[in-house]
């Protein structure tokens, strides 16, 4: 071994061949390493430089935000008018009836920090976290409809778990016809959002509205998670595969809102428990 | 030591880019790897064994960052760092054109790799070979036009005093 290269070339051959072997060695073992203290860590670490990249960007958007937003506030006070009283109609019925009435949805105003994964962005950070009562497995939302859930929570920041993320599991319905199914994000042979698990049987449109179902465990019901792009046959000639345009713009998000879920017992608390 | 934090700023300015202005493109399918960039960048200034120090520095945060698959960015860019490194010694740092084909080679190469991880396999290649290809023809010119400007404005090269290091001093 000795003889071909000076010491020097061969001390940083020897170097390379560490880091290699570590970065191996993390490939292998990585996923049972804890890692959500480091990530909570560096977070906290770049909030503020986050926050101060942002600004600018955030400045130029905010501008044109304001007249799309001015526009947006009066039609939708002309249709809230008319919600409204659809709403005393339906409540009125739903009473006659004896079902539940509605949970009504309260909203907590959140920064979007950050990004993480590419091309396709996996995980959002947040500005608030447990002090600001964000808790694991809260809904995220934009005005547009669903984003994710809460999936890491610290003292100030919280990480959300993207619709993209692979590991994302959501349960749907179409609007109008109930057709339940499960929303997955695929990354084969090219990364898309599917609805999973609809028999052919059901009837699919494209362009329908898709919604969180009521069978959800971790949403509540009725956040709008996109629209049908596009029906197939899926492989196994049983089902459909349905891709879906997510409703939020995954892409660009500044700004969101948590929608705590409903009581439960206190199982999780600040420190990044995933 | 100066060399130490100017490398754990340049890592941290880096990642922070890569997390917030990148990240916009990045969705929209333009890779601009500034990863790659800054850790070819790195190993011409201060040789193969700072390149590839730099290279698993910058890859493990990014991977932390990532959740899932911890070591694939170290791997990859440490071994940029190390070739580019040892590459440097023989090549004239300062042609354009040496940049822009050391910063393709490694952004394509860093893309592949850690792209591979993200759509599980080879199965998604059309998809993967764009995206890899764009990312190096994005950022090797974004690169070349920044190496241009920096030597622009400060009057000097970045590489013009680069010692031929190869073991890390702190």
């Amino acid at each position: 071994m000795g003889g071909f290269l000076p010491p020097a070339e061969r001390r940083s051959g020897v170097l390379l061949g560490l880091y290699a072997a570590l970065a191996l060695f993390l490939l292998l073992t990585g996923e049972h390493i804890p890692q959500a203290a480091l990530r909570g860590a560096g977070a906290w670490l770049f909030a503020p430089f986050d926050r101060v990249v942002l600004v600018v960007d955030r400045l130029s958007a905010a501008w044109r935000e304001n007249e799309r937003l001015h526009e947006r506030i009066t039609r939708l006070e002309l249709e809230t008018a008319r919600l409204r009283l659809a709403g005393v109609e339906n409540a009125r019925l739903r009473d006659s009836l004896r079902l539940p009435a509605y949970r009504t949805l309260s909203l907590r105003p959140v920064e979007v920090l950050a990004l993480a994964g590419e091309p396709i962005p996996a995980a959002a950070t947040l500005s608030a976290g447990a002090g600001q009562g964000v808790r694991l497995g809260d809904a995220v939302v934009t005005s547009e409809g669903l984003v994710g859930r809460v999936g890491e929570v610290y003292p100030g920041l919280a990480r959300v778990v993207l619709l993209t993320d692979p590991n994302s599991a959501v349960a749907c319905e179409v609007e109008s016809t109930g057709v339940q199914g499960v929303l997955r994000f695929v990354t084969s042979p090219r990364p898309e959002l599917l609805l999973t698990g609809v028999p052919m049987a059901d009837t699919v449109r494209v362009g329908q509205l898709v919604l969180t179902s009521g069978l959800s465990l971790r949403y509540p019901r009725g956040l709008p998670v996109g629209r049908v792009a596009r029906l197939a046959r899926d492989v196994s000639g049983l089902t459909h595969e349905i891709e879906i345009t997510p409703a939020a713009g995954l892409s660009r998000l500044r700004h969101a809102y948590v929608v705590p879920g409903p009581a439960r017992p206190a199982v999780d608390g600040a420190g990044g428990t995933r | 030591m100066r060399v130490l934090g100017a490398l754990l700023l340049l890592a941290g300015v880096a990642l922070l880019i890569r997390s917030t202005a990148l990240s916009v493109l990045a969705a929209r399918g333009v890779i601009v790897d500034v990863l790659a960039f800054v850790t070819v960048v790195w190993a011409l200034r201060w040789g193969e064994s700072w390149g590839s120090t730099f290279g698993l520095v910058l890859g493990l945060a990014a991977d932390l960052d990532a959740a899932h698959w911890l070591g694939r960015h170290a791997l990859v860019l440490a071994l940029v760092g190390y070739g580019v490194g040892r590459l440097s010694r023989a090549l004239v740092r300062d042609n354009p054109l040496t940049q822009l084909l050391l910063l393709f080679v490694a952004a394509v190469a860093h893309q592949a790799w850690a792209l591979t991880f993200e759509l599980g396999g080879v199965a998604g290649w059309r998809f993967l070979l764009w995206h890899v290809v764009v990312s190096g023809l994005v950022t090797a010119p974004l690169g070349v036009l920044l190496l241009a400007l920096v030597r622009l404005g400060s009057g000097k090269s970045l590489f013009s005093l680069a010692a031929v290091e190869t073991t890390p001093r702190t």
